[in-house]
């Protein structure tokens, strides 16, 4: 297709994308912004066979994760086998004291996975994060993708593209999976958080309520949302788009005025299913990250499918050492940050920023993980008339049901600064479909 | 019915209201700003008064720019559609991403126009967007009681805008037999007594339209 073509699709798809308020919000200067996630046209193509090695690799990683949460909040051989250090599981913050003991319904703690991946020039794909407490952005390429095959219907004819409209469909039975009974909920904080499009888009397509705190009670052991006559109707799961901390007054912060009061009371009693599990944090540390082939070893038997970046644990004396002597070659990252921040590129301080930065490396080495700078595939993006190379990356979505079960297709982010790694929608990034053959 | 609740009920309610208080208005405001072109310029003082918001306005030019696009006037067109698009945004589950984008496309007009060296002319795009999403409402939304309770809304909304316009007793009678009719359909409590009023006070001329202004916004407290 000509590149004019597609620039002039592009830019009606995003006046399609921009009316249907395909929309992210973003607080600066303490006022809430809703700002629109650009969209490209160019996809990033994933050949079947390609697919199918990250759809086990990413399958296995899943379990093994899942796995590795539950034995933390129950036996925690892990940790006495020497596999994993108990510093990094419980001087986390995602580690909560309070989920000690508790098995969710179905024993699945991470029911929707967004794992980040990128790949690197030679083609080698490399896992660079785990999201298990609230992943988002799997609503994007679903309504650019209605909007995709509309305007160039000739290649999804001639191409075996995999359909990624049934992200609803796969959402929808991992929710039911472990419902305990009565109707299903997306729980969100409202229409002032970032992602609130996405709540309200994937309550549409699932055919879930979307409700805040306000709207549902606990009694007599149960969950109940309240309709506008005052009839109550049981809840049997909650897909909770509200942080850990927020979600029960009672359990974890006090003051929070978003959660439901004693909703962690019945989940542990298994009254109620809540998507993600609380304490997932504990897995997806940045920390932690370091050990997840190790775990897969540990509990799966096997070797790790897909590689993590290289990285290093300064809290290790090795690797710190090793730190220190590679400094301007490597990314740093604060594993307490997220969304891009928190990021600090080695070769990119000023010699003062960088004696500021080894400071707090050697005070606080356990906030820090390094790692090597994985020099990114670049994929083309339409810029006026020109192709021009871009770093991106992919949100891999897992979810669990019965079975895992790996999304194909996924969110492909990218910098729209040619000088950038950085991809996260917050920071100016745009989004492209993902197209899986299914040959 | 799917379950709604206290809450959505609420937004779909003021939906259809903020919705029709800016369709209305400016179809009002076009009409009495044609005379106050050549004819009558302080008119926009009396539009004011009936409309019961305060003429913070200098001039006819003025109350044209500020009354329709002052982001920061709490009375302004402008901050209507904000409001309705406020309530829409939570309700996307309940009345669908394409009855939403009509409320989207008005917001997006009516910066457009805003910005438009004849931005009078361009808020018929604003109308257009708003008239588009009553057609869906109706046509996409199989939930009657969702349905009717927007529409509800625009009902109760266009009587209180009528009543303070004076708009003479034919209309009257006709917009609230629509109430009367609407009003069934959305399963919420209402004073029947009120209603019955209502239907009393549009039934003779010269109708009293404060007291009509009263009794429909005390009719139903959504």
């Amino acid at each position: 297709m000509e590149l004019k073509e597609l620039s002039r699709y592009s830019d009606a798809v995003n006046e399609l994308l921009a009316r249907y308020g395909v929309k992210f919000g973003i607080y600066k200067n303490n006022t809430f912004k809703e700002q629109l996630f650009p969209f490209d046209m160019i996809p990033r193509v994933i050949e079947g066979e390609e697919f199918a090695y990250l759809e086990r690799g990413l399958k296995q990683r899943v379990q093994a994760l899942n796995l590795f949460i539950q034995d933390i909040y129950h036996d925690k051989k892990i940790i006495r086998d020497g596999v994993v250090p108990e510093e990094f599981v419980y001087a986390g913050s995602g580690y909560l004291a309070q989920c000690e003991g508790v098995m969710p319904p179905k024993g699945i703690y991470s029911h929707i996975s967004g794992i980040d991946l990128v790949q690197s020039k030679d083609g080698t794909w490399y896992i660079l994060e785990d999201n298990l407490r609230i992943p988002s952005g799997a609503s994007y390429p679903m309504i650019a993708r209605d909007l995709c095959r509309k305007s160039m219907p000739q290649i999804f004819q001639e191409n075996p593209i995999a359909d990624n409209r049934n992200y609803a469909k796969l959402l929808r039975r991992t929710m039911d999976h472990v419902n305990t009974g009565g109707h299903t909920v997306i729980l969100t904080p409202g229409r002032y958080n970032a992602a609130y499009f996405e709540h309200s888009y994937l309550a549409e397509q699932t055919g879930a309520h979307l409700v805040t705190g306000s709207e549902l009670i606990v009694e007599n052991d149960h969950l109940y949302f309240i309709d506008f006559s005052g009839k109550k109707e049981r809840v049997g799961a909650v897909y909770r788009r509200i942080s850990d901390d927020y979600l029960d007054p009672m359990h974890f912060r006090e003051d929070s005025v978003i959660g439901i009061p004693h909703v962690y009371d019945i989940y542990q009693k298994g009254n109620v299913a809540l998507i993600n599990a609380p304490g997932n944090g504990v897995a997806d540390d940045k920390g932690i990250y370091y050990f997840v082939p190790k775990m897969i070893r540990y509990y799966l038997g096997e070797e790790a499918i897909l590689h993590n970046a290289p990285t290093y644990l300064p809290y290790y004396e090795e690797d710190m050492k090793y730190v220190l002597e590679h400094f301007d070659q490597l990314v740093l990252k604060d594993v307490a940050e997220a969304g891009g921040y928190g990021v600090v590129f080695g070769s990119k301080l000023t010699r003062e920023e960088k004696d500021h930065f080894l400071s707090m490396l050697k005070a606080e080495p356990r906030r820090f993980i390094a790692q090597e700078v994985i020099d990114f595939l670049d994929i083309d993006i339409v810029e006026g008339d020109k192709a021009v190379p871009r770093k991106a990356d992919l949100r891999a979505f897992v979810l669990m049901g019965e079975e895992p079960m790996v999304w194909k297709s996924g969110l492909t982010r990218f910098s729209r600064n040619p000088d950038s790694f950085i991809v996260n929608s917050s920071q100016g990034g745009g989004f492209k479909d993902t197209w899986v053959l299914s040959r | 019915m799917g379950i709604i609740s206290v809450e959505h009920t609420n937004q779909l309610f003021w939906l259809g209201r903020y919705s029709e208080r800016v369709y209305t208005t400016l179809n009002i405001f076009a009409d009495r700003f044609d005379s106050m072109i050549d004819l009558d310029t302080d008119k926009y003082e009396e539009f004011c008064l009936l409309q019961e918001i305060p003429n913070i306005y200098t001039s006819k030019e003025d109350f044209a720019s500020r009354y329709c696009f002052d982001e920061r006037d709490p009375n302004s067109v402008y901050s209507n559609l904000i409001r309705a698009y406020d309530n829409a945004i939570v309700l996307r589950e309940e009345i669908g991403s394409l009855t939403l984008s009509y409320i989207q496309l008005a917001v997006y007009a009516m910066n457009k126009a805003k910005e438009s060296p004849a931005p009078l002319l361009e808020l018929q795009h604003v109308r257009d967007n708003i008239v588009a999403f009553w057609g869906i409402v109706d046509d996409s939304i199989d939930d009657e009681h969702v349905r009717s309770i927007i529409k509800f809304g625009k009902r109760l909304e266009r009587i209180d805008l009528y009543a303070r316009m004076r708009m003479d007793d034919k209309e009257m009678r006709r917009e609230v037999a629509r109430l009367n009719f609407r009003i069934e359909r959305t399963g919420l409590s209402y004073s029947r007594k009120k209603l019955a009023h209502i239907n009393y006070l549009v039934e003779d001329a010269p109708i009293c339209y404060g007291k009509l202004v009263e009794e429909i916004e005390s009719l139903c407290q959504c």
